[in-house]
């Protein structure tokens, strides 16, 4: 059966992180998941959550409020925009006199919340819409065993009252999906561990030494590359690897790809349609396919 | 009769901590009153290490009702929103939620928002995103846009005055 | 020829990792009189006895040595397996290889040496032992219940309930305890005498229960199974049988709400004649000779007033004091506890302020029996308090005071503090002043999460004084949640004070030869394993007597030490264990010096044979008397100065 969402593509992957949204709308396809664009998103509110939480909801409501309109699920491929929509939900479903003042101001542009739809992020979309099996048949260029730690990123796992992609202490499913590929999944202590986007705002040296610390973790422990899923994280974790490790004095070379480039290259994919050329990590040190 | 923090002489504000309970029970459901001081969410703070941020402090000093002093730290602002905390807190506490909470209540008292806050909720208002199209790097140097790509057109609000009109009323009210 | 089997444990690796147990072994097996040494792992083991068995009937042994761990662990255990194995049980010798020696020691070598002379010497003792039979004693299945709180009360009436004759003696003149002072209970919140009222009716009614109120143990004599009690009845002024409890005494006298109320913690009065409380069983009138005018003065105006008053003539002036016998064969002791006197931590103003007061007091405060019926007024001034503070641990957890833990002090605040937000409503203030939040118990942990629900301001250090202000009491306290130095302005500060054992509980140790532990409280004979046992066989305790406790635990305790009192009181017949003093008729001279040495009345002089004799039931085999003897004549049965010398020779 096949697949639909509306593709909620929030601020930052359609403004900077390519590489993300190409590689999803090139491999997502070919495993069955038919993606709609629909016109009218905006962002999700969870960067103004520190400004105004009230702000972040209504944009989270406005947001689901327009997929509604147009029957159609939602697939959130950011983790802050996937916390932001399904956080919404919930204040909207336990608290109906907020849903109700909510509603109230989406009016003015036409639109009104009234069901729970369902909002996936890429790691459950993967590995529980589409699902391993899928996957292995769509494996034509195998992984052979590259050591590889898998990101989660904090906003997919936590918090779990509300319901996360995967869980939030002992996570498995992109290692999972990595095994799939013919990659080794390793599992390191500081999986767990922030990004430090968050802080890039306002405090933009303390996210680069987050940064700079976990990747230099990985990279100590000879870990070859790093899968993220979130364009907030591989912002900090690719694009800026290099001022990262100036923050904590170690010349970084941590290849950093998003996990549906990798699973493109192991679907036989070439490189530049997945936005390799994007990557500013040294992604060739993994020596797949065409990457240079 | 009084309680009185004798290094300040400040005296607990408790509509304001009125306020920031009525504003976390409506949105997480939480209760700052049940922290029994543990300091798990502490152990754990990312941004402990870096920059000081002590949420279990932050809690006790919520639950003494000494809001003022909260809202007028920049040590609200270190925040990373990690969310550890309030995934492992044994009584249900969300500092991370208390900080929000405490954020907003600093902006709402019109003190000055630190860093980008102030660049992004312009671009919202103007074109719905916290930032338009950008201009990127590749590995060999080249710089490219979104359309370059081949990727189809952005996704944003089609009647700017009526999206604009509804984020000004909200801005208008409280939690 | 004697024949010996020398049995080596090896505990584990407790003993063996120190001590050659082969060599040991081997080394028995080659000494005088030993026809057979073995070793095994875990000798207390069934698999361990019954090798042990085995032996005794394959090398027809008729004497047995254990090289193990302390006689205190296991000798019952060996004594048993011998006895099925067919030697007399008195025949076995523990050789105490590991506390006196593998734990001791880390050198193998010198300790396998040490262990082979303590082995050696308990071979030459196994040697000469005897095989004794123990004697028999008719148990008396009456039961002696001292203290009429929630645990004497448990009880008696589970001992009553299983068919025994109990006496129940209480020093007051109501049962009830500190319990019925207690308006609700944690973390449930029953009415305290909602649940204890009943219990005291069932007291009062059961068949065999025999209710010795306002009344003393003045003696104890005897042992196990046969104990004699003198009990000291105290005059009440008042015939029990003539009294119906109408009052008309107390609303007579002329003292009448003149005398501080004990029962109230001194927050209400009372007469001469008084009751102590108005469910108090039994609900007889007493008159406090202390205070009455008439018995203290010998006059009170032409005649007093509520013998007067008395309708059916209850009041007697002429009552004595009245010495009584019980014969028992069990004695429960449950004293209970004192509160400790706040005023040894001065700087907290019990004595200064009046509006300083305990959690007892507030409990008064706040019970709808009690001298405000349950309203809440400051004492200075009689007003609704719009700021209440509670201290935890006062006097607790001080080494200058009470080093322990009152185990019932935080639950009490938190009982309290809900109680007072159901009383005083939203907008009176409550502090509290903690070190640690201690609620271990069912359910507790969950009412202290209800309570930090209330508003309640719990500040986490330990104040340093209370200050007697005008118009309130001033508390300086640096909380450690916030790191910050706060000032308290409050109306009332009500203190948790810590538990203490009862200031006469020396005293009354003496009388029945307890033990009392570091702290004061009567010592467990063992703290897991003999937690209502004493030293003292047939003598149990339960509740605060033995170390504070709530009521849980109390009543846990009281039912366990019924059970404990029923394993005597069931058995017709008691063993009494034959390793106890006895008499060499030939070489007494009569002199009496053991008769005077002896603690337990066991020894007696027969004036006609002119020799000191051994009650058996009584001797507890402590060795007094032997040691005390002039003359070589006192005993100790299987431990004689002969067997103990040829002891002493083997290890020189």
């Amino acid at each position: 059966m096949k697949k639909k969402y509306s593709l909620f593509p929030g601020c930052l992957m359609p403004t900077e992180q390519y590489a993300y949204e190409l590689s999803i709308r090139e491999t997502l396809p070919l495993l069955g998941v038919e993606l709609v664009d629909v016109e009218g998103f905006s962002c999700c509110g969870e960067p103004m959550k520190s400004v105004n939480q009230l702000l972040t909801v209504y944009l989270s409501a406005r947001n689901l409020a327009i997929a509604e309109k147009h029957h159609l699920d939602v697939f959130a491929p950011c983790a802050m925009c996937h916390l932001a929509l399904t956080e919404c939900q919930h204040i909207l479903e336990e608290n109906p006199a907020m849903k109700e003042r909510i509603n109230g101001m989406l009016a003015a542009e036409g639109l009104q919340y009234t069901v729970k739809r369902q909002v996936v992020h890429t790691v459950d979309l993967l590995y529980d819409q589409v699902g391993i099996e899928k996957i292995k048949e769509h494996v034509k260029k195998p992984l052979n065993g590259l050591k590889i730690a898998a990101h989660y990123g904090c906003h997919i796992i936590r918090p779990s009252e509300i319901g996360r992609p995967d869980d939030s202490e002992n996570p498995q499913k992109i290692e999972a999906i990595l095994k799939v590929l013919g990659a080794e999944p390793v599992n390191y202590p500081q999986k767990l561990d922030c990004c430090g986007a968050p802080l890039l705002a306002n405090l933009p040296e303390s996210a680069l030494t987050k940064t700079g610390q976990k990747l230099q973790a990985i990279q100590e422990q000879g870990i070859q590359g790093m899968v993220d899923v979130c364009p907030w994280c591989h912002k900090m974790f690719d694009s800026r690897q290099t001022k990262a490790g100036e923050t904590v004095a170690a010349k970084l070379d941590v290849p950093v790809l998003y996990l549906t480039q990798l699973l493109g290259l192991a679907m036989g994919i070439s490189g530049e349609k997945l936005g390799l050329e994007l990557n500013l990590s040294p992604v060739e040190k993994l020596q797949l396919g065409d990457v240079k | 009769m009084s309680i009185i923090d004798l290094t300040s002489m400040g005296e607990p504000q408790s509509d304001l901590r009125k306020e920031l309970n009525d504003r976390l029970t409506k949105l997480q459901d939480e209760i700052s009153d049940y922290c029994f001081q543990c300091a798990k969410c502490t152990s754990g703070c990312e941004s402990h290490k870096l920059l000081e941020l002590e949420p279990h402090k932050i809690v006790a000093l919520l639950k003494r009702g000494l809001l003022n002093e909260l809202v007028n730290s920049d040590v609200i602002w270190t925040c990373m929103t990690c969310l550890k905390c309030r995934e492992r807190c044994p009584q249900r506490v969300a500092p991370v939620e208390i900080l929000f909470a405490l954020k907003n209540m600093a902006v709402a008292s019109g003190k000055q928002i630190p860093g980008k806050y102030t660049g992004m909720l312009q671009s919202i208002l103007s074109m719905g995103l916290i930032q338009d199209i950008q201009q990127t790097t590749t590995r060999t140097n080249k710089t490219l846009k979104r359309d370059e790509l081949g990727l189809p057109p952005l996704s944003k609000p089609i009647d700017v005055v009526k999206f604009q009109a509804g984020i000004m009323k909200i801005a208008m009210e409280k939690v | 020829m004697r024949r010996i089997g020398v049995f080596v444990c090896h505990c584990g690796i407790n003993i063996a990792q120190t001590v050659d147990v082969e060599a040991l072994s081997e080394y028995a097996s080659h000494l005088n009189g030993v026809v057979v040494a073995k070793h095994y792992k875990y000798m207390c083991s069934d698999v361990g006895a019954t090798l042990i068995k085995d032996t005794i009937k394959e090398f027809k042994l008729d004497g047995v040595v254990i090289a193990s761990c302390s006689p205190r662990m296991h000798e019952h255990t060996f004594r048993r397996v011998a006895n099925d194995g067919g030697v007399n049980p008195y025949r076995v010798e523990i050789s105490n290889i590991r506390e006196q020696c593998s734990w001791a020691h880390s050198n193998k070598e010198q300790a396998t040496e040490k262990a082979k002379y303590l082995v050696r010497s308990a071979v030459s003792k196994a040697l000469s032992l005897e095989p004794l039979k123990p004697s028999t004693l008719k148990v008396i299945p009456e039961a002696l219940v001292i203290g009429g709180g929630i645990a004497g009360i448990q009880t008696s009436l589970d001992l009553a309930d299983d068919g025994f004759k109990v006496h129940l003696v209480e020093r007051e003149p109501s049962i009830g305890g500190h319990m019925a002072q207690l308006d609700k209970t944690f973390p449930t919140l029953d009415c305290s005498s909602c649940i204890l009222t009943p219990k005291m009716m069932e007291v009062a009614n059961h068949e065999n229960i025999e209710l010795l109120s306002y009344s003393e143990v003045a003696s104890i004599e005897g042992s196990i199974g046969n104990y004699t009690v003198k009990i000291r009845k105290k005059p009440r002024y008042v015939d029990v049988d003539k009294c119906t409890g109408c009052g008309d005494c107390a609303t007579a006298c002329r003292l009448k709400d003149r005398i501080v109320s004990e029962f109230n913690q001194g927050m209400g009065k009372r007469g001469a004649a008084y009751m102590p409380f108005p469910q108090a069983v039994p609900l007889k009138y007493v008159i406090d000779d202390k205070k009455c005018l008439f018995l203290t003065k010998g006059k009170c105006g032409d005649e007093p007033l509520c013998k007067k008053a008395c309708a059916p003539g209850a009041i007697n002036f002429d009552q004595k004091e009245e010495i009584i016998e019980r014969k028992v064969g069990a004695i429960v002791v449950a004293t209970g506890y004192d509160v400790m006197d706040p005023t040894a931590v001065y700087e907290y103003g019990y004595e200064v302020s009046p509006d300083v007061i305990t959690t007892l007091e507030m409990e008064r405060l706040i019970s709808s029996s009690g001298p405000t019926k349950g309203e809440i007024l400051r004492p200075s001034n009689q007003q609704k308090p719009k700021s209440v503070t509670f201290i935890l641990c006062v006097g607790s957890r001080d080494e200058t005071q009470c080093t322990w833990c009152c185990r019932i002090g935080c639950m009490t605040a938190l009982k309290q503090v809900y109680l007072l937000r159901e009383k005083l409503g939203e907008d009176v203030e409550i502090n509290v002043c903690y070190n640690d939040l201690r609620s271990f118990g069912k359910g507790y942990e969950e009412f202290y999460r209800k309570v930090r629900g209330l508003h309640t301001n719990m500040f986490r250090g330990r104040p340093s004084e209370v200050r007697t202000m005008k118009e309130y009491l001033k508390i300086d306290i640096f909380d450690t949640t916030t790191n910050k130095l706060f000032e308290i302005k409050t109306d009332m500060v009500v203190l948790v004070p810590a538990m203490m054992p009862r200031t006469d509980a020396t005293e009354f140790a003496r009388l029945l030869h307890l033990t009392l532990s570091g702290d004061g409280f009567f010592l467990e004979a063992h703290p897991k394993l003999r937690p209502v046992d004493t030293f003292v066989n047939g003598i149990f305790i339960a509740g605060c007597c033995q170390a504070p406790k709530d009521i849980q635990d109390t009543v846990s305790q009281a039912s366990a030490a019924a059970s404990r009192a029923a394993t005597i009181l069931s058995q017709e017949e008691l063993e009494i264990d034959p390793l106890i003093a006895m008499v060499d008729e030939d070489v007494c001279t009569g002199c009496g010096i053991c008769v005077e040495v002896c603690p337990y009345e066991a020894r007696t002089l027969n004036e006609r044979k002119r020799i000191a004799e051994v009650n058996d039931a009584l001797c507890t085999g402590c060795g007094g008397c032997i040691a005390a003897c002039p003359s070589n004549a006192s005993i100790h049965k299987n431990f004689t100065k002969k067997q103990l010398l040829n002891m002493v020779d083997d290890i020189m």
